[in-house]
């Protein structure tokens, strides 16, 4: 091994930064390097959802196995994920994914007795482990607000199903670990998106021969508000360069108005801005961070497998037979 | 997680494929981009021979350096690049609130600052 090393030294700078919220710039890295990290937020930081639904009575107007993929769906608190064990390799409990290291229960039984139709919401899911709380996104919060019926439709919980008067919905769920790639459901990432940086140059000499209107022409073909008018100077400015979508628009009226070159756009290839928003069960900045993390231990596992060489055995007979018989 | 098989010869060890089980493009596409940058690397591609089988093949082609150590290197080259954005990001974040909160302290005081955005 020698000492040269060909990794390059990314930077960031945030932008905006909120629970479920997050926009950064990452400068000085590559493509391949910005989607590794978008990939993984979206399909292998792992978040706690409900994944297994014993039902004891439901006389809703929904049949089981539809209210189980509903309660499925429902974001968790799941800032315990990265420390929880996936129930498939845990040793306290034999896979039946029932222990505390490896799952979560909740109780929901409610019974509509009024006249009016009855909302079972995310809010009505009640997590029996008080040591570890996980609870459904939003369910803390609700303490601030009194009734359901006057509260903001946000606090009012996830709705599950409505109930008529009689209607009753008794159930147990188990809320376990798992990543986006096994289901969706599992997924932190509500979006995850980066652009290449845009960077414009018009070419002002040619921009001095457009008279106002062609000018104010051409500034409103952008179907995006990149460009506007200077009041006083008459003169064309970018306002919002990333706000450019590719769509190469402002270059074709450009050539339709017989000013080829008028504007020149290139995108700087190693400056990624991210966009992420988080469903609820991890906040933005962490989400970014555990993929960092998830990333990591790919690289580690992958160098590690190299030095074993056991790893041969689960290829079993086609690894025999892709090795020669070495 | 991974498992990985090498598949070359014993006279040549600068060729070979590696083949990585339950791994994808996240992995796959950002080792090719670090192999790449590497000039003891002559060639590097990857595939995923089939899609529903969780399988990427990379094939690494060296100047001279047994194929094996390179892709070493380039792990370890990864994983220095993440810790260090992991390191950057964390400062951003808290450069970003102690910039957010100073700006808060100076509107409710009254001073004009500029802005620290």
């Amino acid at each position: 091994m020698d000492n040269v090393s060909y990794q390059r030294f990314p930077t960031v700078r945030i932008r905006e930064i909120k629970d479920d919220f997050l926009k950064f710039e990452l400068r000085n890295t590559d493509a391949s390097m910005a989607n590794a990290l978008r990939r993984v937020v979206l399909a292998e930081v792992p978040t706690i959802a409900i994944d297994l639904v014993e039902i004891e009575m439901n006389s809703s107007v929904l049949n089981d196995e539809f209210i189980a993929h509903r309660l499925g769906l429902i974001p968790l608190t799941s800032e315990r994920a990265m420390d929880m064990k996936f129930s498939r390799d845990c040793d306290a409990c034999d896979g039946d994914g029932k222990c505390e290291f490896c799952s979560i229960e909740f109780t929901l039984n409610v019974k509509c007795t009024s006249d009016q139709t009855l909302d079972v919401t995310s809010h009505d899911l009640v997590p029996s482990d008080q040591q570890y709380p996980v609870y459904p996104v939003g369910f803390m919060e609700r303490a601030e607000y009194g009734g359901y019926e006057e509260d903001p439709p946000e606090q009012r919980g996830i709705l599950i199903v409505k109930l008529r008067r009689g209607q009753e919905l008794k159930l147990r769920a188990i809320a376990r670990k798992g990543i986006g790639k096994d289901h969706a459901k599992w997924s932190p990432a509500a979006t995850i998106t980066f652009q290449y940086e845009p960077e414009i140059h018009i070419n002002e000499a040619l921009m001095e021969t457009l008279t106002l209107e062609e000018k104010k022409e051409w500034v409103d073909s952008c179907p995006t508000k990149m460009f506007d008018i200077d009041a006083n100077t008459e003169q064309v400015v970018v306002v919002d360069a990333e706000a450019y979508a590719y769509d190469d628009e402002i270059i074709k009226k450009a050539d339709a108005m017989g000013k080829p070159g008028l504007v020149n756009i290139i995108s700087r290839e190693d400056s990624f801005i991210f966009t992420i928003e988080s469903t609820g069960a991890l906040k933005a900045a962490d989400m970014f961070l555990n993929a960092i993390e998830i990333l990591k231990m790919k690289l580690d596992a992958v160098r590690l497998s190299m030095e074993t060489e056991e790893n041969d055995d689960q290829f079993g007979e086609l690894g025999a037979h892709m090795r020669g018989g070495l | 997680m991974a498992s990985m098989m090498e598949l070359g010869s014993e006279e040549d060890p600068c060729a070979s494929t590696f083949s990585l089980v339950d791994e994808d493009h996240t992995l796959a596409n950002s080792l090719r981009y670090i192999l790449n940058r590497d000039p003891r690397v002559e060639f590097c591609g990857y595939s995923i021979p089939h899609p529903s089988e969780n399988r990427v093949n990379i094939r690494i082609q060296t100047t001279g350096d047994p194929a094996k150590d390179v892709l070493k290197d380039a792990l370890q080259d990864l994983m220095v690049m993440c810790q260090h954005i992991r390191k950057t990001f964390t400062n951003a974040v808290d450069q970003h609130k102690v910039a957010k909160r100073q700006g808060e302290v100076s509107m409710k005081s009254g001073i004009t600052e500029p802005s620290t955005e």
